[in-house]
């Protein structure tokens, strides 16, 4: 499923963290919710609060980020734990995907 | 519909006569959500994309049936209404209470798919024999959504 990274020693390079290649258990991937105008915007906010276990007034910040900027990045997170994320918001048929931190 | 109390955690609620007819009517167009409505990312840049996108048609597939057999048990099972002079008492515990927010909400999200995504202002020129059903289905689960969210909001409170 995850990339896994192999870690490569060059000699006389020091390797920064941008160079590391990223695999699933890097937090480099975003869940992202998108604005669509059928969700009612409580409904989006009880959703937040109960899979993030958010207190409601960070869920209606989110909530609010999707309705006005049209999308709203709910977490960074490894590949799993986005992968898990987004499958739970897809459970409450809400409009969320996972892309890569680029 | 409407909330009568809170007990325990547990939700009470009192429907009229056609309000009962038409919640069944409602949960029974589970599912609605078209399968292949659900991408696992809108870029496509993710390792493994095919996999991973295959690996989350299969979990929600797998859950939606799960849930339709839920509801069909729900549905058929005669102590979960009790009938009153004016209609029924419907009890709920938390966690069904919130399978039935995303049951519904599937119904709502389908038949909204179905009508072609319309955005909200375009919604009423779609309207016309063929796509009635579609819109009853949209807004009819919505109102008993927004009556359930209502309940939760009692119960914060």
């Amino acid at each position: 499923m995850a990339e896994t990274a192999t870690p490569e020693a060059i000699p006389g390079r020091i390797q920064t963290t941008e160079e590391k290649p990223k695999s699933g258990l890097e937090p480099g991937y975003l869940v992202v919710c998108w604005n669509d105008p059928v969700n009612y915007m409580d409904y989006v906010t009880h959703v937040f609060q109960v899979v993030f276990a958010w207190a409601r007034k960070k869920a209606e910040f989110h909530m609010l980020q999707v309705h006005e900027q049209g999308k709203s990045i709910l977490k960074r997170e490894s590949m799993e734990k986005a992968e898990h994320y987004v499958h739970q918001l897809q459970r409450y048929s809400l409009h969320a995907t996972m892309e890569r931190d680029e | 519909m409407k909330l009568i109390r809170v007990t325990k955690g547990n939700f009470l609620f009192h429907l009229g006569k056609r309000e009962k007819i038409l919640l069944s009517q409602v949960l029974r167009l589970y599912p609605r959500i078209p399968p292949a409505s659900f991408r696992l990312s809108k870029s496509g840049k993710l390792p493994d994309a095919e996999a991973n996108q295959r690996l989350l048609e299969e979990s929600l597939t797998e859950q939606r049936e799960q849930n339709r057999k839920a509801l069909q048990a729900f549905l058929t099972d005669t102590r979960r209404f009790t009938d009153t002079e004016s209609g029924s008492r419907l009890s709920l515990s938390p966690s069904e209470l919130e399978w039935l927010l995303q049951i519904l909400n599937d119904v709502r999200v389908g038949s909204w798919i179905i009508l072609g995504s319309p955005e909200q202002a375009m919604e009423f020129k779609l309207l016309n024999e063929k796509t009635a059903a579609d819109f009853w289905a949209m807004e009819m689960s919505g109102q008993f959504q927004m009556r359930f969210l209502e309940a939760l909001e009692k119960r914060e409170a």
